[in-house]
């Protein structure tokens, strides 16, 4: 649904997306994390055929960026940073003036639609100014939403909505996900992220890396298991002998080890270190949070070390 | 032509109800009104024909500054209103295309001014036959007609073509509204020049200036249309 290759934007001297490789299938729901002015806003904007790369080419929604362009805009919905409403019209009139400008069938219908969808139906009348951020935010997301794009660019969709809110939004993205959508998610909401998205990429100006979250998170730092111990046990991480353990730490009363394949060699491990004399009180995989490796990824620090 | 329209009834829809807006678009035409039948009132007491004509020519050029001013004020509060609002990424983010936005943003200021301007001067007729006991006749001669109805709207339009081409370009929009206030000087050429002569308004003189601002509107228009761009548009306008 979305392919760039070599996709570029210099603003001057300066490179705020060089050379980004993307392939995003209909359906997914990609996450677009990294830092502010990592140049994500700028990559949302090439991509929605706002402004254009200075190198590179993109393919969205099945057509070429730069040759297509309305046609390209006709098929996404953005939500940007800020909600970017009209303050002095009201919540309806705001949806109608921007259904009417997309070829939407019945816009007052579709209209009534997403105010009902987001609880905003009550307050159609109510200039946008006067609503809270939360709604306002609602708001803009209907928006995007409102000629049924086949590919949404949202942009932090959740900040400042308060957590009914949020979830709100997040069941919604899912809802649109099992309806074949294509989502292009930028958050700073590092637990939604690895929630929501089927792939993620980290990006900083050009793509870190790219993948499934948890699958990215394997790839940084393999499988750990942790082995909790009713006793300090001293020296058993030294006796432990056997071939498949890659790595073993010791953290107060707690063995971390380091496995390929936890699945098939914990029962081994536990055994052994019965055998060694330690006394085992329970055994836990060790999760990495999206944010550990985010962080990791961001100050290039190298993980597995 | 769908989207112009959409385009265009939201950017009166906001307009009005943009009190700053109102007040511009009210207030002072009737202000100009005011001053141009007190002006002629004036002129017709003092009973001196030099007296008279300069009062004349100075009430004209209120009504050929008010289509310069009119639009400046409402293209510059839907520009800056859209920054502010932070409203220009959604909108450009639309099918909407480069020229329909252009030319909404300029209809809607130029329909109104033109529409004011002419209202006000039939204000103007109204209350002078109030005031002096008679419609100023000088008002009703060719030159006046052909200022009021030829030449307003060609100085709407070259107003509205300066704004855009510098609120298109500029960075910042109070440095537009600042620079877009050149836009007022055609208006003023007529009084500099009837003044200078001590004459009643020229029917040539209209019919000069006239063809100098097809000329100076359509150059305005063609580098405005071709400056006002998506990209610019939204890296610029800050």
């Amino acid at each position: 649904m979305i392919q760039t290759q070599g996709l570029t934007r210099r603003f001057g001297p300066r490179v705020a997306v060089d050379g980004l490789d993307l392939d995003v299938p209909r359906g997914e729901v990609f996450g677009f994390l990294g830092p502010n002015g990592a140049g994500k806003t700028t990559t949302i904007r090439m991509l929605a055929a706002l402004i254009a790369p200075t190198s590179g080419s993109a393919t969205v929604a099945g057509h070429r960026l730069g040759e297509a362009n309305r046609e390209i805009r006709r098929r996404v919905g953005v939500l940007t940073e800020t909600p970017g409403l009209y303050r002095r019209l009201s919540a309806r009139d705001n949806l109608l003036f921007f259904a009417r400008l997309y070829p939407v069938q019945e816009p007052e219908r579709q209209v009534e639609r997403y105010l009902r969808l987001f609880e905003l139906w009550d307050r159609r009348g109510e200039p946008a100014g006067s609503l809270s951020k939360g709604m306002r935010q609602k708001l803009a997301i209907a928006r995007a939403l409102l000629h049924e794009p086949e590919i949404l660019f949202l942009d932090e969709p959740t900040a400042g909505l308060d957590p009914e809110a949020a979830k709100t939004v997040r069941d919604l993205i899912e809802t649109l996900r099992s309806k074949d959508r294509t989502i292009f998610l930028c958050t700073h909401n590092l637990d939604e992220a690895d929630r929501l998205c089927d792939r993620i990429g980290l990006f900083r100006t050009r793509m870190l890396a790219v993948g499934a979250p948890a699958e990215l998170k394997e790839e940084m730092y393999g499988r750990r298991t942790v082995v909790h111990l009713a006793s300090p046990s001293p020296g058993i991480e030294q006796a432990l002998d056997l071939s498949f353990v890659k790595k073993v730490e010791r953290l107060d009363d707690r063995l971390i080890v380091s496995l390929a394949d936890p699945d098939r060699e914990n029962p081994a491990l536990i055994r052994r270190l019965v055998e060694l004399g330690a006394e085992v009180r329970f055994v836990n995989e060790l999760r990495v949070s999206l944010e550990d490796l985010y962080l990791d990824l961001m100050e290039g620090r190298d993980a597995k070390a | 032509m769908r989207r112009l329209k959409v385009l265009l009834f939201k950017e009166w829809r906001e307009s009005l109800r943009n009190k700053m807006v109102v007040f511009g678009v009210v207030l002072l035409p009737l202000f100009l009104v005011g001053i141009s039948v007190y002006m002629i009132a004036l002129g017709e007491g003092i009973g001196d024909p030099t007296a008279s004509i300069v009062m004349f020519n100075t009430s004209l050029m209120y009504f050929l500054l008010l289509p310069t001013i009119i639009p400046l004020a409402i293209a510059v509060y839907s520009i800056v209103g859209e920054k502010e609002q932070t409203t220009l990424e959604p909108l450009l983010a639309t099918p909407i295309s480069d020229l329909e936005l252009f030319l909404g943003k300029a209809l809607a200021s130029v329909i109104p001014a033109i529409v004011v301007n002419w209202l006000s001067f039939g204000l103007f007729l109204a209350a002078t036959r109030i005031v002096v006991g008679a419609v100023p006749l000088q008002a009703l001669t060719a030159p006046w007609l052909a200022s009021i109805f030829g030449l307003s709207p060609l100085l709407a339009l070259f107003s509205v073509g300066v704004t855009m081409l510098v609120s298109s370009r500029a960075s910042d929009a109070r440095a537009a509204y600042q620079f877009s206030s050149f836009a007022v000087l055609p208006g003023l050429v007529p009084l500099i020049i009837y003044s200078s002569k001590q004459t009643l308004v020229d029917l040539r003189l209209v019919v000069v200036e006239g063809g100098v601002l097809v000329v100076l509107c359509a150059a305005i228009l063609y580098l405005a249309i071709r400056v006002f761009r998506r990209e610019q548009i939204l890296t610029r306008w800050r």
